[in-house]
């Protein structure tokens, strides 16, 4: 701080949503004709800081300075007035009118709308920034590059000073991304600031001045884009290393396999080849974005495989899921706890017989008392709170919620274990039961864990696959230190040189 | 049949379109905002009712039929409350508003049943209502007809010329975009539902002033549902809403006129064809895809976040 007055500076800026801390004392500063990437994992805290700064959230504690006067964003429309505005991951855009009322939606003006000046005006705007549209296009018809425009020419039409992109990359085509980039560097050259948020490493390293790396809402790193020697590096600033927890891990003796994925492909995969036997944690690591995705919704049945063969319990994708068993078969727990695993309107009980009903069952009864009976013991066995089987899903906090989660699913008593981002926005006690209780299950089933978490892959796993680009670029044992050592350059795409 | 018979027909369908031209594009406002109202019915009726009172204690129907236009804001004003403040369910409200309105001027109106209010009388335009045939179907009307033939295009004008209807449009098809280009959405859905009630209101009153002079129970007789109907077929429209509007009106002409002419169809069967021709409406709209063109976000009440 030597005199220079950062556009924007947040200070100690905290938000958490119950007990899910979602930024922790985050200090940033933002620069007119600069860009700054903030990177980190999903649920790392980008979104929900960028919202603060957009002021759709308020934050918890902090401060947020714009040019040195310290100010409240207390919606929307304030940030929008001092020009802060948001180019959001889902746009913001009503499909059924053109680009040019978009664009003029919400724009302070005379009453009566005269479209051939503002079609106009709308085509100059847009040259300036060598963007090429056409103003009476419906949204509908656009691209989704072309739609990203859109939201761009909102901003800069209500001369926005910075402009905050939330994954602007993630839905565009790589010559949409090429097109996207050069923008935002004719922006910058008009004194713009821009925030680019992303986990995608080669992107930030290509267009970002400064970078920011947020894990688990906190900020831990700040470098300049051109201190970063490689995207391994950034690789491994991003996913961490520092052992937060220590669990015991005594590996157990593998026995049969419970799933065997071979020559596996689809648009986003290529050739996959796993397996993963009883008493072991298989943890997939990755970028997100790499594929895991559409390999974990084809191995737990929502996605038909295209190519290629995968056998669960020894028995045929096809057959285990034509007729699937309520118990001693698969548990998948998702990323998603509130939208996939759980329906948030009901309560702990029903939430609980959704997928172990098959117990329950007496001809076409549903022995609810029985359930009640069970549920109410895995509540004060995983002490879950509050301890009541009446409270609905959304009362619950996410780590409560989890646990809920897998209560349920343990209690199928399951031979492979699907389990998606298990800790994901969970605070450290909950992480340690959670952990705790994935490493039990081994003694019954295999695991096979989704983590975009380093340091909670070592931590738990038997064997690692580092997944990049819809393949598989190794698997290893955790103690191969080699290995391990090399999984940065790995996830970063690096090829590996023997 | 020969034009003697047609033209007192079309005419007649232009006057009994009237009343539902009013509602459609009353309720085609409300949706554009994005809130259904289906209590048009209720809205209408409180109008009729309201206007037939005003004009019976002044003497003035003018007075009288701007006052049931604000009476018929009122009762929209209820929907308003009930979905905008409390963001309760836009199907129900509605179907209550329908059933409280009724239930009101059935128990309100009991007094007034046979009575004759003074109203609006047909003032041929000068020239226009020479114009053959076109002058008897268009310009031979209460000054009432007349003013509908002004409303769809400035409503047109208004929702796709000026930056105000331009915000109301994007508080119905996106709110999440309107909030985010700092409008205030609740504020355009309260636009949408006040002045939408005042057509209702309008197009009610229209029927105890101009169509009848006299009150009846159930004076509506669920032409506020036809305008819901309408607001589909005309694919939320004005223009195509006046086009609607009068093919309903025709119909209903249609069957009073063969009623009087002492035909063998019994009554009920002819009584039912304009509510067989909705259904037949909305089954051809939903062929014709115009369903597509509804309010993105009609229905669906903004909840607050955080």
């Amino acid at each position: 701080m030597t005199g220079r007055i950062p556009l924007i500076r947040l200070e100690a800026i905290s938000k958490s949503f119950g007990d899910v801390h979602a930024n922790r004392g985050i200090s940033l500063e933002i620069d007119e004709g600069r860009i700054l990437a903030l990177l980190g994992e999903n649920g790392a805290g980008k979104s929900t800081l960028m919202s603060i700064l957009a002021g759709q959230l308020q934050p918890d504690a902090g401060t947020i300075f714009f040019a040195g006067d310290a100010i409240r964003l207390s919606s929307t429309e304030k940030a929008i007035s001092l020009g802060i505005g948001m180019v959001y991951q889902h746009f913001k855009l009503v499909e059924a009118m053109t680009v040019a009322e978009n664009v003029y939606l919400g724009h302070a003006g005379s009453f009566v709308l005269d479209w051939q000046k503002i079609h106009e005006e709308v085509m100059q705007l847009a040259s300036q920034y060598g963007m090429q549209i056409n103003p009476a296009a419906r949204i509908s018809t656009l691209s989704m590059g072309e739609k990203q425009q859109v939201e761009i020419l909102k901003l800069l039409h209500r001369k926005s000073r910075v402009l905050i992109f939330d994954e602007p990359t993630a839905v565009l085509t790589p010559r949409e991304a090429e097109n996207l980039f050069a923008t935002m560097r004719l922006m910058i050259g008009q004194g713009k600031a821009i925030v680019f948020i992303s986990h995608k490493l080669e992107e930030v390293m290509s267009v970002a001045d400064n970078i920011a790396i947020l894990r688990r809402g906190e900020v831990v790193d700040r470098v300049a884009a051109a201190d970063v020697k490689s995207t391994a590096e950034l690789a491994e600033r991003m996913v961490g290393r520092e052992v937060l927890l220590q669990v015991e891990r005594t590996p157990l003796e593998p026995r049969q396999i419970v799933l065997k994925v071979e020559g596996l492909s689809a648009a986003s995969l290529a050739d996959i080849d796993l397996e993963v036997r009883q008493g072991e944690i298989l943890g997939l690591v990755g970028v997100a974005g790499n594929g895991q995705k559409p390999l974990v919704e084809m191995i737990c049945g929502l996605v038909r495989p295209a190519l290629g063969s995968v056998r669960l319990l020894g028995m045929d994708w096809q057959k285990f899921f034509a007729n699937p068993s309520w118990d001693l078969a698969l548990s998948y727990i998702p990323e998603d706890r509130q939208g996939l695993a759980t329906c948030q309107g009901l309560d702990l009980l029903d939430n609980f017989l959704l997928t172990t009903r098959g117990g329950f069952v007496r001809g076409p009864w549903l022995r609810r008392g029985q359930a009640r009976e069970k549920a109410e013991r895995l509540l004060h066995d995983f002490d879950i709170r509050p301890p009541n089987l009446g409270a609905l899903a959304w009362q619950l906090s996410g780590g409560n919620l989890q646990k809920m989660v897998l209560a349920r699913e343990f209690y199928r008593k399951p031979r492979l274990i699907v389990a998606e981002q298990p800790t994901q926005g969970l605070d450290i006690a909950a992480t340690e039961d959670v952990w705790k209780l994935l490493l039990e299950a081994r003694e019954q089933a295999g695991v096979l864990l989704v983590t975009g978490d380093l340091s909670e892959a070592l931590a738990l796993s038997d064997r690692l696959a580092v997944m990049y680009n819809g393949r598989i670029v190794s698997t290893f044992y955790v103690d191969d230190e080699e290995s391990v050592a090399r999984i940065p350059q790995m996830m970063a795409g690096l090829q590996i040189s023997a | 049949m020969d034009s003697a018979i047609i033209i007192p027909l079309l005419a007649a369908a232009v006057q009994s379109g009237t009343p539902i031209l009013y509602a459609t594009l009353g309720e085609i406002f409300t949706e554009k905002s994005g809130v259904l109202n289906l209590g048009v019915e209720g809205c209408m009726i409180i109008g009729a009712l309201t206007g037939f009172i005003v004009a019976l204690a002044t003497g003035s129907p003018v007075l009288a039929f701007v006052i049931a236009g604000f009476a018929g804001m009122t009762a929209s004003a209820v929907h308003g409350v009930v979905c905008l403040w409390f963001k309760g369910n836009q199907v129900v409200s509605g179907l209550a508003l329908t059933i409280l309105g009724a239930g009101l001027a059935n128990y309100l109106g009991t007094s007034y049943v046979g009575q004759i209010a003074p109203g609006f009388k047909p003032v041929p335009v000068p020239l226009l209502s020479q114009i053959p045939a076109l002058g008897p179907i268009f310009f031979n009307h209460d000054p009432l007809v007349y003013l509908t033939y002004c409303i769809p295009p400035l409503m047109w004008l208004y929702l796709t010329r000026t930056r105000h209807g331009l915000s109301l449009r994007a508080a119905g098809e996106y709110p999440a975009a309107a909030t985010a280009a700092g409008l205030n959405v609740a504020a355009y859905r309260w636009c949408g539902i006040l002045v939408g009630g005042f057509f209702m209101g309008l197009g009610g009153a229209y029927l105890s002033l101009a169509y009848t002079h006299l009150w009846t129970n159930n004076l509506t007789g669920g032409r506020g549902w036809i305008a819901v109907a309408l607001v589909i077929f005309a694919f939320w429209r004005p223009g195509r809403a006046v086009f609607g509007a009068y093919l309903f009106g025709g119909i209903m002409a249609l069957q009073l006129r063969l009623q009087a002419s002492g035909t063998q169809l019994p009554s009920s069967l002819l009584l039912m064809l304009p509510y067989a021709l909705t259904v037949i409406v909305l089954v051809m709209s939903s062929w014709r895809q115009g369903a597509n063109e509804a309010p993105a976000a009609l229905g669906v009440n903004v909840e607050p976040i955080d």
